[in-house]
């Protein structure tokens, strides 16, 4: 499902217009950009949280040449859902 | 940092930003999350532009084995909620956590006292272009200032530093003072440590020279204790002594003291045609129990074999019948000419 769809859900379960959900929506993805930036992990209610995992620095071996490169350390962003909805989507 | 936002934080947030009430915004996000998981359930899928992609992926059913009965099982195939964000957010994460003025909440005292002297310490750089004696600062005043006083009487560096210094701490130091105090000490704790650095290296290069010089020197004394040995003897005494001087030894013995008449193999076995892959020491292991014996085989056709290691496909090789002297090397003569043979076979090896 693409935004624009998900936009006319949203829309439509809300009772609220579609120019005012996409507003809410760019300013709640603005806001949650900024604070996974800053590492900080979001907590949305029934659905789960995101957060940054940091990954350490590992070396990795090319399988044919056997070359050995490091990959640096980095965070990624994870999604840990909430136990219901984990077993909801089972 | 890596604090959790809450949601009544992010309702916050997004009230403000959106410029609406939270009850709007409650309802957007609680309409959000739903709406997510549904679509999730039917698409899979779920793309949101600016953000990232929510997908449903799928696990695959495996075998594994119950630890403590040792049973087999299989755990069931589910499907988990998983987040790839976009490529510009993603990029922006991996490089971790970053100071957002505009995002992060109001700092402690001890952290904004921080950023300051940091902020000092940047200023000091461009003007004056050292960064060292910054650091001390912050603490050098309070130990080293009994009485305040005014930073006229000496000021032969003009710094843009110190003005602003005191601000960070309270009371009012000599800020001139300090910096010329600790500015030498560190630069000749470095110079000394320089030198020692330098000394240290120079002792291990000259320790781990001597080292491997060492066997060298050791042989080049024993040839001007010893000049008068061979060669042979001289040079790989520091390695192997033991394996290699008793063979030389015996090459002397045995060319000068046994005469070794030829032997003529009459009582073949027989002849047998060289195929891809044959050797003359898989050929002796058949015939006489033993690859050692291999010289022999060469020995009975040196005038078809040049090079025992390379002989040419089809070629017939005579297989001689040895006799039991021949093959009994506890034999003083015999063993002797097998070595010799031995030798012989493989200098034409090198041909």
């Amino acid at each position: 499902m693409l935004t624009k769809e998900l936009i006319g859900n949203i829309a439509d379960a809300t009772g609220l217009s579609k120019k005012r959900v996409e507003e809410l929506l760019t300013a709640n993805n603005a806001i949650m950009r900024e604070k996974l930036v800053a590492g900080q992990a979001i907590q949305l209610q029934g659905l789960g949280t995101l957060e940054t995992k940091e990954r350490k620095e590992r070396t990795i071996v090319h399988p044919r040449t056997g070359e050995r490169s490091v990959v640096p350390a980095k965070s990624q962003v994870v999604f840990r859902p909430v136990a219901n909805i984990k077993n909801e989507l089972k | 940092m890596g604090n959790k936002l809450s949601w009544t934080e992010l309702r916050r947030l997004l009230a403000q930003r959106a410029g609406s009430n939270e009850k709007e915004a409650t309802l957007f996000l609680t309409a959000f999350n739903t709406e997510l998981i549904k679509a999730l359930k039917r698409d899979k899928q779920v793309k949101i532009n600016g953000l990232g992609i929510f997908k449903l992926q799928a696990v695959a059913p495996r075998k594994s084995v119950n630890v403590s009965t040792g049973e087999q099982i299989t755990i069931e195939g589910y499907n988990k909620i998983v987040f790839a964000p976009e490529a510009g957010v993603k990029e922006l994460v991996a490089q971790g956590p970053q100071e957002n003025e505009e995002i992060t909440p109001l700092k402690k005292l001890g952290e904004q006292a921080e950023e300051i002297v940091d902020i000092l310490a940047d200023l000091g750089q461009s003007p004056s272009g050292e960064i060292t004696p910054e650091a001390p600062v912050a603490e050098e005043p309070v130990v080293e200032t009994p009485a305040p006083e005014e930073p006229v009487v000496e000021t032969p560096a003009p710094e843009p530093i110190p003005a602003p210094e005191p601000v960070v701490e309270a009371p009012q130091p000599t800020v001139h003072e300090a910096p010329k105090k600790t500015q030498p000490q560190p630069k000749k704790y470095h110079f000394l440590r320089d030198t020692l650095i330098t000394v240290l290296i120079l002792l291990l290069i000259l320790a781990g020279g001597y080292y491997f010089l060492r066997t060298q020197i050791a042989s080049i004394l024993q040839n001007l204790l010893q000049p008068q040995p061979t060669e042979q003897v001289a040079q790989p005494a520091p390695e192997e002594p033991v394996a290699e001087t008793p063979a030389p030894a015996e090459e002397v013995q045995s060319k000068d003291t046994v005469p070794l008449e030829p032997i003529f193999y009459e009582d073949l076995i027989t002849i047998e045609k060289i195929r891809s892959g044959s050797r003359l020491t898989w050929m002796a292991k058949r015939y006489y129990g033993d690859k050692m014996y291999w010289p022999y085989l060469y020995d009975a056709n040196r005038d078809r074999i040049t090079n025992p290691s390379d002989i040419a496909i089809g070629t017939p090789i005579r297989v001689p019948r040895l006799t039991a002297e021949q093959m009994d090397t506890t034999i003083e003569r015999s063993r002797l000419r097998l070595e010799q043979l031995t030798r012989e076979a493989q200098e034409a090896c090198k041909n």
